[in-house]
Parts: structure tokens; C-alpha cells; sequence
């Protein structure tokens, strides 16, 4: 479970790149914690800036499970409500 | 009828002062039965946890064999278990640990042919699985016996605990609709785990055990409680009942058991 809560502010905003953010920020509350992020307009980018796979996680929106082939196509709001819920203890080889 | 002995109500003394499960809890859970799948990383803490607490009868079931790289995590086992049927192993420590519980050893798989059969005597299930085809096959039974479950599971620093009322509250799939895609997300053999962290799933899973049976607090059903020890905090998501849940929704459409087939699962040790 990566984190990048920051006393110091929403460390999402500094984009790996140095490019200022498209947007001035979206605020969601990811894992219970409330955090402004560049505007990652959908679920997987979510991820992505988040450092999740993907593939181990499945997602909940205001309280909805995601179909995991929807993670492209959801475009996030302000306010959204946003959990991780993890794939765990499987022996897959 | 059972009485709890002189010898019991020393033994637990520590439980029947607590005003939540005194005498009356602590016979109960002599009148209460358990089946732990899985003598392994989370079933080790969970059974010796239960086996202490006095539960009456408790299930182990397990085909594999302890391994010198099991020792890390799974407690239950030491180090001249090595070779022996962990099914076995966790019978004989059992049963030093407390010699008034009845401990029923099943030396085999869990199939979809003989599960119904296995849980049925039982109150609780605790899953400790290691692999996702028997985590969804021993979720599909619990819910179509309407039998409680209680989950758990772990990965590298991360675990997951959920207790589900077969039928009525939320069940696994209701968050976890489908098993993930084979090879996408590794096993503990791949991704390594710390030990303690089935250590702390496995004794809350215990834990839900012994409020369910005493019937003390709130149990975990319809929430989903995360641990992540790297920040070392807990997360709590809010689950309920999926309507389009495939084995306990409207329709569902899992109405026989199904075991799901992943090459090579065999092959992981035990979480
Ligand atoms: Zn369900």
C-alpha cells in the first residue's frame, strides 16, 4: 500500500516530468485520507500516480465496487470517495 | 451437558473474569466447533489462539508438508517438523497447548466434491488458504450453507480480515467478484511476506472467532478491515450486499460449486 500522504501537501502535484499540473488540482478522499491530485481524470491513472498495480486491486467509488474493465473509462469528480481493496493470499505461480 | 472442570476454570480464568464472557462465554465456547483451512500462516496463529481459548472442537485441515522456508511464519511448526504432515505437526502442538480440545485432523485437499461434507459439522470456518481457487470455492459453500466465515488474507506487508455471514452479509465476492486473472498478482512464495503480519491476521482473525461464538461486539461483517504494516494502520471499507453478487446476489448465477483452475498453483507453498 504505497502512501503519499505529505504534512507538507499533496506530493502528487509535482509531476515527475517538472511540467506544472494540466488542472489546478481535484480533491479526493483516497483510502479515508483527503488529498488534491493533478487531475488524474480516470480510475487507472489514479492508480498509476498512486504506485498500484492495476491488477491486484479492485476499486470502490462512493461506495460501488468497480468492474475492473471500467478503470480506463470512469472519469473521477471532486469529492469522489475512492478505496483500494487488495487481492491477497493467492498462490499463484 | 457440559461442565466446564476445577482444572478449566483455572485454565480460563483470564477469560471468565471479563464480565463480556464469564462462565456462561467460556462454556460456550466449549460447546462451539471450528474448522481452520490451512495449518499455515494464518492458520497457525489462528489455531493456537483458538486451541488456548478452549474451543470444544476444533477442524484442521491440510495436505502439505512442513518446510524448512514455512518456519518463518507459520508458528505452529518447528524445526524437527521438518517432513512431517503439517496436519499432523499442528495436531501434536495443538493438543499439548490444551489437551481438552477434540482436534479433528483432515489430511487432504479441499475439493468442491468434499467441502460441503467437511464444514458442515462446523460453526465457524476460518480460511487460511493459500491459493485463490479454494478462497472462492470455500466462499461459494460458506455462502450456499449459510455458514460463517471468517477471512483473512496477507501479502508482503499487507493483510486483509473480513467476516462474512453466509447469505446475509456481504461475501467475498461481493467485493471480489472474480478470482484476478492468473500470473497477475503474486503469490507470498513470489512476493515474499513479513511473518508477523500473518501473525497479527491470523490472531484477529482468532479473535472474530471467539466474539462471533461468545457473542461479544461487533463482528467485521459488511466491512472489509485492511493492514498495511510498512505505515503500520489499519483501513476500514464498508461492504454490503452486491445485488449482482454471482453466488449471493439477486440471480445468482453460480448455483454449483466451481473450482476454478490455475496452472501450477500447486507448486506455492502455503502462505
Ligand atoms: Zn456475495
Amino acid at each position: 500500500m504505497p502512501n503519499n500522504d505529505s504534512i507538507n501537501g499533496p506530493r502528487l502535484l509535482e509531476r515527475e516530468d517538472g511540467l506544472p499540473p494540466a488542472s489546478p488540482g481535484l480533491r479526493l478522499i483516497v483510502q479515508g485520507g483527503e488529498r488534491i491530485y493533478s487531475g488524474p481524470p480516470d480510475v487507472r491513472s489514479l492508480l498509476e500516480a498512486r504506485g498500484e498495480n492495476p491488477a491486484y486491486v479492485n476499486v470502490r467509488l462512493n461506495g460501488e465496487v468497480l468492474n475492473r474493465r471500467d478503470f480506463e473509462k470512469i472519469t473521477l469528480r471532486e469529492g469522489d470517495k475512492v478505496d483500494f481493496l487488495y487481492f491477497m493470499g493467492g498462490g499463484v505461480v | 451437558m457440559f461442565n466446564l472442570s476445577e482444572e478449566e476454570i483455572e485454565r480460563y480464568s483470564r477469560h471468565i473474569i471479563l464480565p463480556e464472557v464469564g462462565g456462561r462465554g467460556q462454556q460456550k465456547l466449549k460447546e462451539s466447533s471450528v474448522l481452520v483451512i490451512g495449518a499455515g500462516g494464518l492458520g497457525s496463529p489462528a489455531l493456537l489462539y483458538l486451541t488456548a481459548a478452549g474451543i470444544g472442537r476444533i477442524g484442521v485441515i491440510e495436505d502439505d508438508v512442513v518446510d524448512l522456508t514455512n518456519l518463518q511464519r507459520q508458528v505452529l511448526h518447528a524445526t524437527p517438523d521438518i517432513g512431517k504432515a503439517k496436519a499432523r505437526s499442528a495436531g501434536e502442538t495443538l493438543q499439548q497447548i490444551n489437551p481438552h480440545v477434540e482436534i479433528d485432523i483432515y489430511q487432504h485437499r479441499l475439493t468442491k466434491e468434499n467441502i460441503f461434507d467437511i464444514i458442515a459439522p462446523y460453526d465457524v470456518i476460518v480460511d487460511g488458504v493459500d491459493n485463490f481457487p479454494t478462497r472462492y470455492l470455500l466462499n461459494d459453500a460458506c455462502v450456499m450453507k449459510k455458514k460463517t466465515l471468517v477471512e483473512g488474507g496477507i501479502l508482503r506487508f499487507m493483510g486483509l480480515i473480513m467476516s462474512i455471514r453466509g447469505g446475509e452479509s456481504a461475501c467475498y465476492r461481493c467485493v471480489f467478484e472474480e478470482p484476478p486473472p492468473p500470473g497477475t498478482v503474486p503469490s507470498c512464495a513470489e512476493a515474499g511476506v513479513l511473518g508477523a503480519v500473518a501473525g497479527v491476521v491470523g490472531t484477529l482473525q482468532a479473535t472474530e472467532v471467539l466474539k462471533i461464538l461468545a457473542g461479544i461486539g461487533k463482528p467485521l461483517y459488511n466491512r472489509l478491515l485492511q493492514f498495511d504494516a510498512e505505515e503500520l494502520r489499519f483501513h476500514e471499507v464498508k461492504a454490503k450486499r452486491n445485488p449482482g453478487c454471482p453466488v449471493c446476489g439477486k440471480k445468482p448465477t453460480i448455483t454449483e460449486l466451481v473450482e476454478y483452475d490455475y496452472a501450477c498453483e500447486t507448486q506455492a507453498p502455503k502462505t
